[in-house]
């Protein structure tokens, strides 16, 4: 006896958030790996200010107490290089914002 | 584990990582991903990840079930029951404080002595919907619309899959299935999901956050306080900050879950833009109005039998749309009002003059009154319970001379800037993605990090969870 074909299936009618015409380029995902350690770095360079308080948050971990001392370390690198102005610029900008009246 | 946070960016570079070293090998990929998955779950409780677990195994169980028997009715039981024990799952987790105090309440009220004993069970993060997608799946292969999934890794990456897993989108079977029997072919558009990522990050982190603990949260935490502007402020606040909120989220899913090769659908479209409050559901949480529509309004009878039975299916549908959200009166309430909208508009619309306005002062009028409308049952959805959503409303009958107290200038402006992002040409992010396109990784990776440590020196410090994930 002949195998029963199988039910055809419908597609769903959703649209993709992404359209069509976005999928070009050699997106692949060594690109991916590349392009995200290289924000993760420049990330770490620019809001060095946030590693300290975000260390802390690793209380009771093994690795807390040296990642803890690392990044205030870090951080004070950052500063003495004067990479910590434009956070602290932008920062201080939005309190003056927020206390406007 | 949050999406705007330091630990998630080592946990996404760890699992970049492992995706590039993986190359071609698309199994073992997914075995990644479902393993990161399960470790992204834990960090909230890790004990939940026995119920995801469970809610999985029952539904690729009932897939296998259905995909054996030819027979209709035995296909019927097979739906009925797995169905039936999603949602006794979901019930017993969310929803049996609501109905143990609900049930005591009505009992001393009815003078009976005996109360139901109360069991404070904890709401798991994301359980609404992990079962909505189970549903989703043997509904699907019941009616012939997806193929029964035989790989046991397919199931376990469709129902736990990291990026949606806590927020949605709620992504069907029918469209997310077929993705993992091989490869995508086509490239993964990192400069698209770098703009989303970038735009959904300063929708949560700046915009949502300051307006919760700027306005929101203090003028809905004692409404009396307050005077008329800063009510009526607060609750402009509430629509555009809950809007940040949750698009930010989705925006987000869709870029994470583009980079690991996978698509999702939309989840939003401009919708405080809309004419119609029928509009208005067909662009707001999209995945979620069509799985309401598809396994719910359509199978009650949908518009077919009649125009009070279509009322009547709208008021249904809207209300269980409603306490999905939540267990509580003021879901109810919020979902009633939706339904009823519905019903309400569908009665009139032969003198509205169909879906749409013709005339420009009509589009505006239109679209001023659906906005009050979503407004209006915003504050039943955002106030701590029904009696202070009362006390809320009942405080637009005074004090209106007082001025405004709690929203500064900075406030109104971040309401303006959400608000101005609902009528913006849609899809403004494809040219600036397209534009990006052609940036070497390094290139997107520095725009990225620079994007993004601008945007966090922005916001205010520590993030606030995502409002969707309570659900």
């Amino acid at each position: 006896m002949p195998a029963k074909p199988a039910a055809p299936i419908r597609s769903p009618t959703v649209a993709d958030a992404i359209p069509a015409a976005l999928y070009r380029g050699r997106g692949s995902p060594r690109r991916v790996l590349a392009m995200c350690a290289v924000g993760a770095l420049v990330l770490a360079v620019f809001a060095s200010r946030d590693l300290p308080s975000w260390s802390e948050r690793l209380a009771g971990l093994p690795y807390a107490e040296a990642a803890q001392r690392l990044a205030a370390e870090w951080d004070d690198a950052m500063e003495a290089l004067g990479l910590t102005r434009p956070h602290e610029a932008l920062r201080s900008a939005l309190k003056q914002a927020l206390e406007w009246r | 584990m949050l999406f705007p946070t330091l630990g998630f960016l080592l946990f996404f570079l760890c699992v970049a990582a492992l995706l590039a070293a993986l190359g071609e090998r698309f199994t073992a990929k997914k075995a990644v991903l479902v393993i990161a998955s399960y470790y992204f779950y834990a960090q909230w409780d890790w004990h939940f990840c026995f119920l995801l677990l469970f809610s999985s195994a029952l539904s690729y169980l009932a897939g296998l079930a259905l995909g054996a028997t030819g027979e209709r009715r035995r296909k019927k039981i097979i739906l009925g029951v797995a169905v039936a024990a999603h949602l006794l799952l979901l019930g017993t987790f969310k929803y049996l404080d609501f109905f143990t105090l609900s049930a005591n309440q009505l009992a001393r009220l009815l003078g009976l002595e005996r109360e139901l004993p109360f069991i404070e069970v904890i709401l798991p993060v994301g359980i609404s919907f992990f079962t909505f997608h189970g549903i989703s799946y043997v509904t699907d292969v019941y009616r012939g619309d997806v193929a029964v999934c035989r790989q046991p890794l397919d199931m376990l990456l469709y129902m736990s899959f990291f990026p949606q897993l806590v927020a949605g989108p709620i992504v069907r079977a029918a469209y997310f299935l077929p993705q993992l029997a091989r490869p995508a072919d086509l490239p993964i558009p990192i400069a698209a999901a770098l703009v989303l990522i970038l735009g959904g990050l300063f929708k949560k982190v700046v915009i949502a956050n300051y307006l919760a603990t700027g306005l929101v949260d203090p003028v809905f935490a004692a409404p009396t306080s307050y005077g008329g502007p800063d009510l009526v402020l607060a609750v402009y606040a509430y629509a555009v900050q809950i809007y940040c909120d949750f698009s930010a989220y989705t925006d987000m899913a869709i870029a994470l879950a583009a980079l690991c090769g996978f698509r999702f659908p939309r989840n939003f479209d401009q919708p405080y833009r809309a004419q119609r409050l029928r509009e208005f559901w067909q662009r707001w949480h999209i995945s979620l109005s069509t799985w309401l529509r598809d396994y719910l309004y359509k199978p009650l009878g949908g518009n077919r039998r009649g125009r009070f039975n279509t009322y009547r299916n709208l008021l249904v549908t809207m209300l269980l749309g409603g306490i999905w959200h939540g267990a509580g009166w003021k879901f109810v309430m919020w979902g009633a009002l939706h339904g009823g909208g519905l019903a309400v508009e569908r009665m009139i619309m032969p003198w509205l003059g169909g879906a749409r306005s013709t005339s420009f002062a009509g589009r505006v009028i239109a679209t001023v009154i659906v906005f009050h409308f979503v407004c209006f049952a915003w504050i039943f959805f955002r106030a701590e319970d029904f009696t202070v959503a009362t006390l809320y409303i009942a405080g637009f009958a005074g004090g209106w001379s007082g001025g405004v107290h709690q929203a500064g200038p900075l406030m109104v402006g971040l309401i303006a800037l959400g608000m101005v992002g609902q009528f913006t040409p849609v899809r403004l992010f494809e040219p600036i993605a397209a534009r990006l396109q052609s940036m070497p990784a390094w290139g997107l990776g520095v725009t990225a990090g620079i994007a993004v440590a601008a945007i966090n020196a922005l916001g205010p410090e520590g993030v606030a969870p995502f409002i969707y994930f309570r659900f």
